[in-house]
């Protein structure tokens, strides 16, 4: 049996010491970024229940994936490159993953904790899912084993991709040289991602190359202008983890139970985007957008309103 | 990587992330004042237009009255929360009054009202209302 190390769990360590070093900067500092006691808690407790969550969950997407292991005739082997396209690949799944995410509203309800802190700093990164095997969404790296990619190298890209997602979550870094922004995903890319601004919504999905974005027209470039305001359209108004855990959810269950609704109005309430509603009350992104810009109608055609 | 491990690292890292935020200060509440409660209104309602703004004396909480109706505006840690006030019930506390949101995402907000204010905000937040 072909195994990798657990990469995520093994790099727990280099986590705490990166948070303790970003902390210690922004104190010395006083630039840099901005934590606060209960928020950054309730983000290391998020990323606790992620870690554990994978523990109990992963049975099912490990016998998923060697379900289709066992189906398909094609095996391309363990050697570096194998891993190397594995790695690339894996990234443009995520960018899809990620994507649908934001898009539809049932894997929403387990991304949405990520973006649930008005904080960007490391212990953001590890406000994480505890739901995300709910979403199915272990269904989009099906093709990757099917072309013969081992289950086990696919998420030992897996975790290695989220490492390198990690350092992305931080004010403390302005901009990196000019190539690696143009190629990677960069705390500045990434701050447009967790900004709340109507002209930063919807924008960089990607999760370590960020020319999935600009291949597929979603990039958005920070703006010197136009600090991310970090958080939901609708922030939070509590620090407890179930209730961050599971609000979506909650919220999902409450609108496809509500009395009068054709069951397809049921049904767009979990796979439409978020905000979507059946009598047009609420806001999703793009009337967001709209909204902005008739009051300020001076940025339409400018990045995010294009 | 053992799971025993994998859990003292855990716990030891939350608490002592913890304890180094806390003893720097970063626990403590923000205050609002009038300008602040009202910009951070704007960031978000930013289609409401603000008539007037009410703070609470302990600079935690502020009672928005918009053209779109009221709101409360609070603190949650270094930042703010804001709802309008449209399903919701108020109770009657020792030291002030808590808003219960028929809300899973902000199920309850407790104001800290010197004795002179409860009333004022009593009448403001729900006019006509019962209290629980």
């Amino acid at each position: 049996m072909l195994t990798y190390p657990d990469v995520v769990q093994w790099a727990v360590p280099f986590f705490i010491a990166a948070i303790l070093i970003e902390l210690t900067w922004i104190l010395v500092k006083h630039r840099g970024g901005r934590y606060e006691t209960r928020d950054a808690v309730t983000s290391l407790i998020m990323g606790a229940g992620n870690v554990a969550s994978g523990i109990l969950l992963g049975f099912i997407v490990w016998g998923f994936f060697m379900f289709l292991w066992a189906l398909t005739p094609l095996d391309l082997g363990t050697s570096v490159w194998v891993v190397a396209l594995c790695f690339v690949l894996d990234d443009l799944r995520y960018y899809w993953v990620h994507r649908f995410g934001h898009r539809i509203r049932w894997v929403w309800a387990s991304h949405v904790n990520h973006h649930s802190s008005q904080h960007y700093n490391l212990t953001t990164a590890l406000r994480q899912t505890w739901t995300g095997t709910f979403t199915f969404m272990m269904i989009v790296r099906a093709p990757l084993i099917l072309v013969g990619f081992h289950p086990a190298m696919v998420l030992f890209c897996g975790g290695l991709n989220l490492i390198y997602q990690f350092w992305i979550h931080t004010e403390a870094i302005k901009r990196m040289p000019r190539w690696f922004e143009a190629v990677m995903n960069t705390p500045s890319h990434h701050r447009v991602h967790h900004g709340r601004n109507a002209r930063y919504l919807d924008a960089n999905y990607a999760g370590v190359f960020i020319i999935w974005d600009k291949m597929f027209g979603t990039f958005v470039p920070e703006l010197d202008a136009e600090k991310p305001d970090y958080g939901l359209v609708q922030n939070l108004g509590t620090f407890n983890p179930i209730r961050v855990a599971f609000h979506e959810w909650v919220g999902i269950f409450r609108d496809m139970t509500q009395r009068g609704l054709t069951l397809r109005q049921r049904l767009m309430y979990a796979v439409a985007p978020p905000g979507w509603s059946h009598d047009g009350s609420r806001d999703t992104s793009e009337t967001i957008k709209a909204k902005h810009l008739r009051r300020d109608p001076e940025d339409a055609g400018t990045p995010g309103f294009q | 990587m053992p799971i025993e491990l994998l859990l003292i690292l855990v716990v030891v890292g939350i608490a002592g992330i913890a304890g180094l935020t806390w003893l720097a200060g970063l626990a403590k509440p923000r205050e609002l004042d009038e300008q602040d409660a009202r910009s951070e209104w704007a960031r978000h309602y930013p289609d409401d237009q603000i008539a007037s703004v009410w703070i609470t004396h302990d600079q935690h909480a502020a009672l928005v009255i918009t053209e779109q109706g009221p709101g409360l505006l609070w603190v949650m840690g270094a930042d703010t929360v804001a709802r309008h006030l449209l399903d919701f019930d108020i109770m009657d506390e020792p030291h002030g009054l808590s808003v219960l949101f028929h809300d899973y995402t902000a199920p309850k907000v407790h104001l800290h009202l010197d004795e002179d204010e409860r009333l004022v905000w009593q009448n403001l937040i729900y006019p006509q209302g019962p209290i629980c």
